[in-house]
């Protein structure tokens, strides 16, 4: 059969932003694939080296759009790292039930996403409006729904507003008592069985092989490989969950992985809420003018656990005002590149659309 | 999980390798070493075999005084959690750095996309020639510390000259003026002519 070039995005519902996947397909299975970023690529990396320390907290959360606080919380540890500086105890709490009400968001925003390239729309307005819910949430702490800019070097921008914890408790008792219905109508719903249950594999020797972190990792290894539990950053060590994990990967697994992490997220946020001591939330980070402050001489690796995988920021500082070096490493950088061009081949063209779905790629962190 | 013997096994390895290393701690779960471009492959391939199986991250920084690239290897071990840092400086002049996607293959597009923003050439990696990212560059690689953005963009676009001026489109529209009298009619309406 004669090979056909196809494109999957940048304009397509099953595709997540602007990057396009190239098919070279025979009939319906894939022959030859990439993907094609650089759509987004906005020089953020070169740009953050001409910004203020605290200047790029306004850039950092448009490296990756649908998961902007992880950003925050990543550049924040790294540059706290090099200041050597603490911040007060409750800003460790209150960015943890930030942190997870982010995850929850990006997971629905994802299971959701299943809804476009199976035709199943209904789960996908069901999850918008959940996530709908949480940037009201959102709004009321930080004022803004999406790039909220709340985790900042030294604590976070302000207290909790005065009765956001009812808000909060109220919507994650909600959620959880539909989270039943999510599994119904998304990986036991009975016209999508087919299209989930054993396509799309991910192998052990695959993970280790691209370096897949996250879900990927979990749902493959049979192992909880996550950096919440692994290198327990902010207040983690002192909250109990468990990790979700399964030792067959295909893509109905890697669903239930996630509406299982909202479940367990929802556990964290309860905790937190209790736990939660009164105080300060925000130290100064510097001595000198306001904003002009410096930050000693050190190079450092911050990573965390992001919805999808482990982000990080690599920076170094030349003990200036303004970072000498940022780099992204966005968790969907090796499933991503490396992971269409190897191993997508073989499937069909309608699971391409489901690759990039459950395994979480997010191109404007690709991009950058 | 004792991270303290977790370091000292790093250090263990490390040394078994080389001793010209410049050790640095970053933090509990973090070190790093700054090695010779030589000695990197070795100590890679054999931090992987004990158990150091996940590249994390691989870029490189520049150094315009020393006229230096560092290249950076960060590694991690799940079971052993210690992020490893490895850098090595290679020299800024036609700078090169043998691949290593023979023993991290996860590596193969972080050398593409080092290549393209620093232009480091990776022998070794059948394809880090190609464009990944940026389309169509004519300039020098632009994470290079002396890559001026704004220069950049203003060779390459260029502010335009406008011959008339666009900024009122109908010459016979009056508004502007009749809006500065009815101004004046109102302030004297309101002061009742007196000043």
């Amino acid at each position: 059969m004669k090979e056909m070039k196809l494109f999957l995005g940048p304009q397509h519902p099953g595709m997540h932003g602007n990057a396009s996947v190239h098919m070279f397909v025979e009939g319906d299975i894939i022959k030859r694939s990439y993907l094609l970023p650089g759509m987004l690529h906005r020089g953020f990396e070169k740009q953050m080296e001409r910004k203020l320390w605290v200047n790029n907290i306004a850039l950092i959360p448009r490296v990756c759009v649908p998961e902007p606080d992880i950003n925050e919380m990543a550049f924040a540890l790294a540059t706290e790292n090099l200041l050597k500086l603490e911040i007060p105890e409750r800003a460790h709490w209150i960015r943890m039930i930030i942190l997870e009400l982010a995850r929850i968001s990006t997971h629905l925003m994802a299971y959701g996403g299943l809804g476009g390239p199976t035709g199943n729309y209904t789960l996908m307005y069901h999850a918008h409006v959940d996530r709908n819910l949480i940037l009201d949430i959102f709004e009321k702490i930080t004022g803004a729904r999406v790039y909220h800019q709340y985790i900042v070097i030294g604590g976070v921008r302000q207290d909790l507003p005065e009765g956001i914890e009812q808000d909060i408790k109220e919507f994650i008792d909600d959620l959880e008592s539909r989270l039943s219905e999510y599994r119904d109508l998304g990986i036991d719903n009975a016209s999508i069985v087919k299209r989930i249950y054993h396509t799309i594999l991910l192998p052990e020797e695959v993970v280790w092989e691209l370096g897949v972190t996250g879900i990927g990792m979990r749902s493959a290894t049979n192992k909880p490989y996550d950096l919440r539990k692994v290198t327990p950053y902010a207040r983690y060590d002192q909250v109990e969950f468990e990790v979700p994990i399964s030792n067959y990967s295909d893509a109905r697994a890697r669903l239930d992985i996630k509406i299982k992490e909202i479940q367990q997220s929802i556990i964290i946020i309860r905790q937190c809420l209790d736990k939660m001591p009164e105080g300060e939330v925000r130290v100064k980070p510097g001595r000198g003018q306001s904003m002009r402050w410096t930050v000693p001489k050190g190079y450092v690796y911050s990573p965390i656990e992001s919805s999808r995988g482990e982000f990080g920021y690599y920076m170094v500082s030349n003990g200036g005002t303004t970072p000498w070096r940022v780099g992204v490493r966005g968790a969907s950088y090796p499933q991503g590149l490396l992971g269409i061009e190897k191993y997508l081949p073989g499937t069909r063209i309608d699971d391409a659309a489901l690759w990039v779905d459950t395994m979480g790629i997010c191109s404007p962190e690709i991009d950058r | 999980m004792n991270s303290i013997s977790n370091l000292e096994y790093v250090d263990k390895i490390i040394l078994s390798i080389t001793k010209d290393i410049k050790k640095e701690s970053i933090g509990e779960y973090q070190v790093g070493y700054e090695v010779n471009q030589a000695d990197v492959h070795q100590l890679l391939s054999s931090l992987k075999l004990e158990g150091w199986k996940q590249l994390s991250y691989l870029s490189a920084i520049d150094w315009p005084e020393e006229n230096k690239f560092e290249v950076v290897y960060v590694l991690f071990n799940w079971d052993k959690p210690i992020y490893v840092q490895i850098r090595a400086k290679i020299n800024r002049d036609n700078p090169s750095m043998n691949s290593i996607i023979s023993i991290f293959p996860g590596a193969k597009y972080y050398e593409r996309e080092t290549h393209e923003f620093f232009g480091i050439a990776f022998p070794g990696n059948p394809e880090y020639k190609k464009q990944l990212i940026l389309e169509q560059w004519d300039d020098i690689p632009p994470l290079r510390k002396d890559f001026d953005p704004s220069a950049y963009s203003a060779k390459k676009f260029p502010s335009r000259e406008y011959p008339d001026d666009f900024s009122v489109k109908d010459k016979d529209n009056q508004v502007l003026e009749k809006n500065a009298k009815r101004k004046k009619r109102v302030k004297k309406l309101r002061t009742g002519g007196k000043k």
